[in-house]
């Protein structure tokens, strides 16, 4: 079943994105899930749930911005622990990632 | 769907959770939606993009419960998550249910000896010195001492399989969480259900 395994490597991948998008810069929710949704084909709404945990383990923080248009918004950053597990995920996802690559090249 | 409909739906199924946390979503969905009209979209192009509201419901109160049970091992916190992993639909009630019936049940039964085991402990020790029993009175308080330590070390060990049985349950349902699945494929989904 390829959509099942493409749903899977996509959950999987989803927190590394969000910490690496973060990364780059601070964001808010809604620019964070267009991002994503655009690229990786995310569902929106999923981002709030994915949002609250990864605040709740300490890996993001929240600050509010006032916005030229309508009400401030909620800006999410990552704290020292998120950077330090974005590092530890990334490293795990390129050497994993690599070791897929060099198989499916041999397979050809 | 409207975004009032969505919102309507949304605040249902959080119900039960604490009024901040419940607060805090509702603020963050409501943003979610002054964005998209900012961004030029439609309410129901917005709520379409966000799925099924029931489902995130179910996934963020989901959350909570599982992280209340990480935070404190106890009884109800623990049944609390399973409930929460139940109610995710992640996993198939009809299989699962007569599993957790029947290791719930003797969970439940092996307890309960633990606790007749102790009490018999103590009345061993308490009379047996002087219901003349063979062996003599210090036999008898040794015997009801063994059966008390031995009814304690079986309820530490109950527990602890408890524990890690809710633990799988949780970690199963974190693993199995849905919501990206009728977000990615809308078009499926209804099929599935």
């Amino acid at each position: 079943m390829p959509e099942a395994i493409e749903i899977q490597l996509k959950k999987g991948a989803l927190e590394l994105c969000v910490l690496a998008l973060l990364s780059q810069h601070d964001s808010y929710a809604y620019d964070i899930a267009a991002q994503l949704s655009d690229s990786i084909g995310m569902g929106e709404g999923t981002i709030y749930p994915l949002m609250r945990r990864l605040q709740a383990d300490r890996l993001v923080e929240t600050y509010l911005v006032e916005s030229p248009s309508g009400p401030s918004r909620k800006y999410y950053r990552l704290t020292d622990a998120g950077k330090a597990s974005f590092g530890a995920q990334k490293s795990a996802w390129s050497s994993f990632s690599g070791a897929v690559e060099t198989i499916l090249g041999g397979a050809k | 769907m409207t975004r009032q409909a969505f919102m309507a739906r949304l605040m249902e199924g959080l119900r039960g959770m604490p009024p901040t946390a419940q607060a805090e979503i509702i603020a963050d969905y409501n943003n979610h939606f002054n964005e998209g009209a900012a961004a030029g979209r439609s309410e129901a192009d917005v709520a379409a993009g966000l799925g099924d509201p029931g489902r995130l419901a179910r996934e963020l109160r989901a959350e909570a419960g599982l992280r209340r049970w990480e935070e404190q091992r106890t009884a109800s916190a623990g049944a609390s998550a399973v409930f929460a992993v139940l109610g995710l639909g992640a996993i198939d009630i009809l299989i699962l249910l007569p599993i957790l019936m029947g290791v719930g049940s003797a969970i439940f039964g092996v307890g309960i000896a633990v606790i007749a085991i102790f009490f018999a402990g103590g009345v061993v020790f308490a009379a047996g010195p002087f219901s003349g029993l063979p062996g003599g009175a210090a036999a008898a308080v040794l015997a009801g001492i063994g059966m008390m330590a031995g009814a304690a070390s079986l309820g530490a060990v109950l527990s602890i399989i408890t524990i890690g049985l809710v633990n799988a349950l949780v970690w199963y349902g974190r693993l199995h969480y849905r919501l990206l699945k009728p977000a990615l494929e809308p078009q499926v989904s209804g099929a599935l259900q």
